[in-house]
């Protein structure tokens, strides 16, 4: 994938996105500084990491039951 | 007796204390609103009090009540994410500065049936965003072993008020490790039941996934008696569980000879204080002593977990604070807003492979308890931290210092087995260590079993805070 830039997260948000970000926002997903969260850079990362393994027929996690 | 010491009296002494009409609630409640008017200051601890209230409550208390449940007359405090009826939820934001509840959540109706006296609301990091418990708005709970360090979070008001004596228990919640983790860090008893088991019903969500409602006090004793009264079912709640009542405190005392305590011989023991594994050892050593079998256990690959819990964590987020971002969108802290924004960003895909993993790690670690009955871990890998620290350095490892707080805590919200922690000792900087315990899906008797007989060795008791000082 290619690295994650300000003006992709901006075209995004102004098509796709529920609600409005901040100029500040959307800087903080591609430079972050809080130190809260993950990078978002980092996270599109590992996501991609996940999406290559193969779970096989394994479905979304529901409620538990009593075993 | 002294004032301070019914301020730190477990549930069981001071309802001994009751019984043999040596105080009354009504004096007992005065007693904790005399602390909190003398704490809170430093503490941080409540965002609302609501002693007054609790005193025209304890007033009309008959001896009917007193004899109908163990935990009538007893005050507690509730992390201001719980509905309390005429009371403000304020989930420690300026978003929710006006909202005042109009009826009891779930857990708050059950105490509120059982006699007991809510004396109030407690802080915590915005939305339970976070694990420092860092707050711009109703300020930074500071830790009762050294107020130069942190309380830990989300429910850190909470735990601050059980530590400084303000209370004798009282409600959290706990997304990654929110009750666990500052219990650790505070010498409290944190409790994480089995997903389900306490309806998350009028409590402000964070992330359906992963919340669940969960219980800090003293002792053990104490944490099996609040949960033998919160514990139920409410069809409002979809992840709410149709199990019989219980009493968990059943089997405290029993025996643990023949329990299998499972070990973990990856992730949980790496990058650690090592003055904690050390305090880990001495607790294998006891349970071995006591007759229980120590096996290793081989987690799965805990790699990718956190960016697992994050990804289905913002998205949910965002959902719940859809409304609220609309309206009131500037009222929100920056950070939350920026954990919001990343939020917009995941996609949907991303969003059902994380619940797949989830349903992976459920599976892979019920395997696990095929071999065992507990898992024994550290609770946190470090102790408090100062006020302010970003990052913490382990082994030349930097982490985000939230990140390390709830980095042993975390998994078993995805998989959603119940987990408790409670002191194991002290550490040469004055605070607290602690451990946790897992164990299978609704099989709390059994940690509250295991955690009853490591409480009674006094090796593993850690002296009260100095909160005076």
């Amino acid at each position: 994938m290619k690295p994650l830039t300000k003006p992709t997260l901006q075209n995004i948000c102004n098509q796709l996105a529920s609600h409005d970000w901040s100029d500040a926002e959307l800087d903080e997903l591609v430079n972050p500084k809080l130190g809260i969260i993950t990078g978002f850079q980092d996270l599109l990362d590992e996501l991609e990491t996940l999406r290559k393994i193969d779970l096989g027929d394994t479905p979304p996690a529901l409620t538990v039951q009593k075993r | 007796m002294m004032t301070t010491e019914i301020a730190f009296q477990d549930i069981r002494s001071l309802r001994k204390m009751i019984d043999a009409k040596t105080i009354t609630p009504g004096e007992i409640v005065d007693v904790f609103a005399g602390r909190i008017a003398a704490y809170n200051a430093v503490s941080r601890a409540f965002i609302t009090e609501t002693t007054e209230d609790a005193a025209t409550a304890a007033a009309m208390l008959t001896h009917t009540d007193l004899a109908g449940s163990p935990l009538a007359g007893i005050p507690y405090a509730s992390k201001d994410l719980f509905d309390v009826r005429g009371v403000p939820t304020t989930a420690g934001s300026r978003v929710f500065h006006d909202r005042i509840a109009t009826e009891d959540a779930f857990a708050i109706a059950q105490l509120r049936a059982a006699g007991t006296l809510s004396l109030g609301k407690t802080n915590l990091h915005e939305f339970a965003y976070g694990a420092t418990g860092e707050n711009d708005v109703y300020g930074t709970c500071v830790n009762a072993y050294d107020p130069t360090r942190l309380a830990g979070g989300s429910s850190s008001g909470s735990a601050a008020a059980v530590a400084f004596g303000l209370v004798p228990a009282a409600l959290g919640t706990d997304t990654g490790g929110s009750v666990r983790a500052p219990a650790a860090l505070n010498g409290l008893v944190g409790l994480k039941p089995t997903i389900g088991r306490v309806p998350t019903h009028g409590v402000v969500p964070y992330c359906w996934t992963l919340d669940h409602v969960g219980i800090m006090t003293r002792t053990v004793a104490d944490g099996a008696d609040i949960l033998s009264i919160i514990a139920g079912y409410e069809p409002r709640d979809p992840a709410s569980i149709n199990l019989p009542q219980e009493n968990y405190a059943q089997d405290l005392g029993e025996s643990i000879s023949g329990l299998r305590i499972g070990i973990p011989a990856n992730f949980y023991f790496e990058r650690v204080d090592p003055e904690i594994l050390m305090a880990l050892e001495r607790v294998k050593e006891h349970l071995s002593d006591q007759g229980a079998r120590l096996v290793p256990v081989t987690f799965p690959d805990m790699e990718h977990t956190r960016t697992v819990s994050l990804t289905v964590q913002m998205p949910e987020a965002l959902s719940a604070h859809s409304a609220y971002l609309q309206d009131r969108g500037e009222l929100y802290g920056k950070d939350f807003r920026a954990g919001l924004a990343l939020g917009q960003c995941v996609l949907a895909e991303h969003y059902v492979k994380a619940k797949r993993f989830i349903e992976c790690y459920r599976q892979q670690t019920n395997a696990l308890f095929s071999d065992v009955d507990l898992i024994l871990t550290p609770a946190t890998p470090e102790i408090a931290q100062k006020l302010g620290t970003v990052k913490t350095t382990r082994d030349g490892v930097d982490e985000a210092v939230g990140n390390a707080i709830t980095r042993f805590t975390t998994f078993f919200n995805m998989t959603g087995h119940p987990a408790l922690t409670m002191p194991c000792g002290l550490h040469s900087e004055g605070l607290p260590m602690g451990l946790q315990l897992v164990g299978r899906y609704f099989e709390e008797k059994i940690l509250f079993q295991a955690a009853h007989n490591l409480e009674r060795n006094e090796a593993f008791s850690i002296p009260l805070p100095n909160v005076d000082a």
